[in-house]
């Protein structure tokens, strides 16, 4: 418990530092720092509806972090979660074609399996291939992000073209409102439900599983749990696949919530996002949940950064590229600052 | 009259804090320039914290160090370094995938650079060679022997002009020639005028090498630094484990302990109690040759219910590979392997655990413990592993059961969440023996058991092995100290070339032992 909250407490540390260096940045390049991080607060937290606009992002960010946080607890550096997002919207839209006129309490679920499916698709082949014959799992996930980019412009170009689109960006039929789990705003009670499922079993998984405990031995020393009869691939692949079809899923609430179609290039940064968040929370479940409300609220306010502070929206994609910095550079300075005790490392 | 040389290395009062666990308390001692000295005493002890205090590496709560009368910076290498303190480490840190002479670049001046592999090795070759280092220079880290590596790793000490050198447990990994080697290099380094600090656990090991003992135990200064001629064994391991514990041992272990008898093992002889049908069974086992050691050439072995049979050979001689093809983790060209009856040849190791095989691997900190994973964790793994991954587990309870655990192995930890590789080298052993030794062991493969543990834990570890053999387990002992093989094995195998060449019953012959171990033509039965 102690050690959980000192991850929590450090990794504050680790954003506030991020933030004033990004309030410097922006000092020096002209605009004024204090209005920008109260812009930045105001439009993710303090403004009325401000809340429920950074759940609308949180909750999607959260269940793709929670997947990212269980490939990486397994040491498997899955980068590939905008790709695995990106299969699993295309898998549902595919379904949604195929499924058209059925009853909603059918095909909804229907949906929602078929993007987990194609997440975990998208997840299996970088997954086979590290597994069994080594294969960087960095190079070949981050390569199937571009693939998946490139699928997700045919699709909405070719099979699944909206025929009267604007033509502006490429994108699919709109799913029938029969479907959809959520209005344009993004936030409904199914939504905070498959949140909080995938939350709760996700948790349960981590802590209160024999998996939990030996997927994450296996990712710091795969040779010891070798030697007591494990089958690494096994924890490897499903690791793997958890992660995948998370993303997925939350692919598929981006389709079947807010957008109601798929378009290409659509929300690009999710899965960096999302690997941040996990990294963030240092892996741990709830940690993730947190930090995703965090950077929801980031996600929100760089939409009324422009009217705010007179900001570019992209400033928000400095202060995440800034938080990353702080917090992938682990930083003996602040141990030791704190004294948080124990042997460096 | 002269004043006395000044000390080499001198610790005043130095006291070690790791948050609440106390591992150095107000050490004082001095060492004199150009002798050997030993410091000895039980895991959890504070050797190893003494000598990364003196090597810069940790920070000393309280207290000063001095090198030749001048006081150094504490908690810097580089100024210790620049003292001239080098320190060898007890697991040694040279990088794997490097050639020994970029190793001796890299660790030699900390820098990078644009170099030939041909220049470095020119300027490197006449180096180890001046400490009877027989290498290719142009050969990669992960290929060498081990006793080379560490011959590296000292070579790259004095390239730094090391004034004091600390070795770590360096006989610890080394079979007995080469512990031989490893003296001749130390007292080398004497006549040349280097002061060197071994850390050892074995008291003839000390007797046979140092000038001065110094003696720790719970992390104080219990005597020393004493002039060898002064002190006997007897009273070295009184010493070491303290007198209320000394008159515990009985006279057996004493005298194993102190490692001074006769060299004619009385051995066990329990074979009487070696009844039933065997519990390991190879036949004419072979395995396909791979990078990770010697492959067996159509073994067979067979141990019974009630039985130790300790694996006696120079090392590198397929002792690894049988480990490994008992696990499963070898793959056989030929042969069966039964394990309690049951055919496993071609079983996974899941499978043969749930046997009941239980392994007690060479590489402690690779394949035994994660080193970054909590206690509880390594200890549970095992028993996690049977049965559905999928099940519902309760960590605090399985936290309680390793509490339990532990201690029933008296195993010094601060809790159950602490990481593995915060432990002392002993304490570690222990807790994986904690986990292979169970009541459901029907064959425990025991590599090395004891490298590493002070003389309470070795008699600690011996007894715990007795013990699951008279419970009827099969223990299959792999060990390169001939004296514990002798000690506690009920009959002796020695394997050579990934053969085995000999077997031999109690009392042992050392001699005929040994030239089982290292002539072909020496087949001898008793
Ligand atoms: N980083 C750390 N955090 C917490 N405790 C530590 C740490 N390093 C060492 N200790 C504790 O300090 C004590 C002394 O450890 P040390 O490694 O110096 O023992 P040692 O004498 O070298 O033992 P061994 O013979 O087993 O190698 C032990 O109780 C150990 O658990
Ligand atoms: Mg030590």
């Amino acid at each position: 418990m102690k050690d959980s909250l000192t991850t929590v407490v450090r990794s504050l540390i680790f954003v506030a530092f991020a933030l004033i260096l990004c309030a410097l940045v922006f000092q020096f390049a002209g605009y004024n720092a204090l209005t920008m991080l109260w812009a930045v607060a105001d439009g993710a937290f303090l403004r009325s509806g401000a809340i429920e606009q950074s759940l609308r992002w949180a909750l999607p960010l959260f269940i793709t972090a929670v997947g990212v946080g269980i490939s990486f607890r397994a040491g498997f550096f899955n980068i590939g979660a905008q790709g695995q997002f990106y299969v699993g919207a295309i898998c549902a839209a595919f379904a949604a074609e195929a499924f058209k006129g059925g009853p909603a309490f059918l095909v909804i679920p229907a949906l929602l399996i078929s993007g987990m499916l194609g997440g975990a698709l998208w997840a299996l082949w970088p997954g086979l291939l590290r597994l069994r014959s080594g294969t960087d799992e960095v190079i070949t996930t981050l390569m199937g992000n571009f693939m998946a980019g490139l699928l997700l412009v045919y699709v909405t170009s070719g099979p699944l073209k909206d025929p009267s689109g604007s033509g502006q960006q490429a994108s699919s039929r709109p799913l029938d409102a029969a479907y959809r789990i959520s209005d344009s705003l993004g936030l409904s009670p199914t939504i905070i439900a498959i949140a909080a499922a995938v939350g709760i079993l996700m948790w349960l998984l981590v802590n209160r599983t024999a998996f939990g405990v030996l997927a994450s031995l296996a990712g710091r020393n795969g040779t010891m749990v070798e030697w007591q009869g494990a089958r690494l691939w096994k924890l490897g692949l499903s690791s793997f696949l958890i992660s995948g079809a998370l993303a997925g899923l939350a692919g598929t609430i981006e389709f079947m919530g807010p957008n109601g179609r798929i378009a290409s290039g659509f929300l690009p940064a999710h899965g960096f996002t999302a690997i941040l968040i996990a990294l963030v929370a240092n892996l741990s479940v709830l940690g993730t949940a947190a930090a995703a409300v965090f950077f929801g609220g980031l996600a929100s306010a760089a939409l009324y950064l422009p009217i705010m502070a007179g900001l570019p929206a992209a400033a928000i994609d400095i202060i995440n590229a800034a938080i990353a910095l702080f917090i992938t550079a682990r930083s003996k300075l602040v141990d030791r600052v704190l004294r948080f005790g124990g042997r460096p490392s | 009259m002269s004043n006395p040389p000044k000390p080499a290395l001198e610790c005043r009062d130095v006291t070690v804090k790791f948050g609440d666990v106390t591992a150095l308390s107000d050490v004082a001692v001095s060492f004199a320039p150009g002798q050997i000295h030993a410091v000895v005493g039980q895991n959890g002890a504070g050797k190893t914290t003494f000598a990364r205090v003196a090597a810069g590496l940790v920070q000393p709560t309280a207290g000063a160090v001095d090198v030749m009368g001048e006081e150094i910076r504490t908690g810097h290498v580089s100024q210790s370094r620049a003292a001239g303190v080098e320190l060898v480490h007890q697991s040694f840190a040279l990088p794997p995938s490097f050639t020994v002479a970029e190793t001796m670049e890299f660790g030699a001046t900390g820098k990078g650079g644009i170099y030939s592999r041909k220049s470095l090795a020119e300027k490197w070759q006449s180096h180890l060679a001046g400490l009877d280092v027989q290498v290719d220079l142009n050969r990669r880290i992960r290929d060498l022997p081990i006793e080379t590596q560490q011959g590296i790793e000292i070579a790259r000490a004095l390239v730094m002009d090391a004034r004091v050198l600390i070795l770590d447990e360096p006989t610890a990994v080394l079979s007995p020639s080469s512990i031989d080697m490893l003296f001749a290099r130390v007292r080398r380094l004497k006549e040349r005028g280097v002061t060197v600090i071994l850390i050892l656990h074995k008291i003839r090991e000390v007797l046979g090498i140092a000038d001065t003992v110094t003696v720790l135990r719970g992390g104080r200064k219990v005597e020393g630094p004493l002039p060898i001629a002064e002190v006997s064994a007897e009273r070295l391991a009184n010493l070491i484990v303290g007198d209320a514990i000394a008159k515990t041992l009985d006279r057996h272990e004493r005298d194993a302990l102190v490692g001074t008898k006769s060299p004619v093992g009385e051995g066990a002889g329990h074979l009487e109690n070696a009844k039933g049908p065997s519990v390991l069974s190879m036949k004419a086992v072979s395995t396909r040759p791979d990078s990770e050691g010697t492959a067996l050439d159509s073994v067979d072995l067979d141990i019974r219910p009630g039985e130790i049979v300790g694996i006696a050979g120079v090392e590198g001689n397929g002792q690894k590979t049988l480990v490994r093809a008992i696990s499963a983790l070898a793959d056989l060209a030929s042969g069966s392997i039964r394990l309690a009856g049951n055919d496993v040849t071609g079983e996974p190791l899941a499978a043969r655990r749930a046997i009941g095989l239980r392994i007690i691997p060479f590489e402690r900190n690779v394949e035994g413990l994660s080193l970054t994973s909590s206690l509880w964790q390594n200890w549970s793994a095992r028993e996690l592993l049977q049965g559905r991954l999928l099940r519902l587990i309760r960590p605090s309870a399985v936290r309680e059961a390793c509490d339990r655990s532990l201690k029933d192995w008296s195993v010094h930890y601060h809790n159950s969440a602490q990481k593995a590789g915060s432990l002392s080298g002993g304490n570690a052993q222990k807790v994986i023996l904690a986990r292979e030794v169970d009541r459901e062991a029907r064959l425990i493969i025991a590599a090395q058991p004891t490298r590493g543990l002070d003389i309470g834990a070795t008699a600690f570890v011996w007894q715990a092995l007795r013990q699951a053999r008279d419970r009827g387990a099969a223990i299959l002992l792999i060990s390169s100290d001939l004296d514990e093989l002798f000690d506690i094995s009920d009959r002796v195998v020695v394997m050579l070339s990934g053969q085995v060449n000999g077997e031999f019953r109690a009392p042992f012959d050392i001699a005929s032992v040994g030239a089982a171990m290292t002539d072909a033509a020496a087949r001898t039965s008793a």
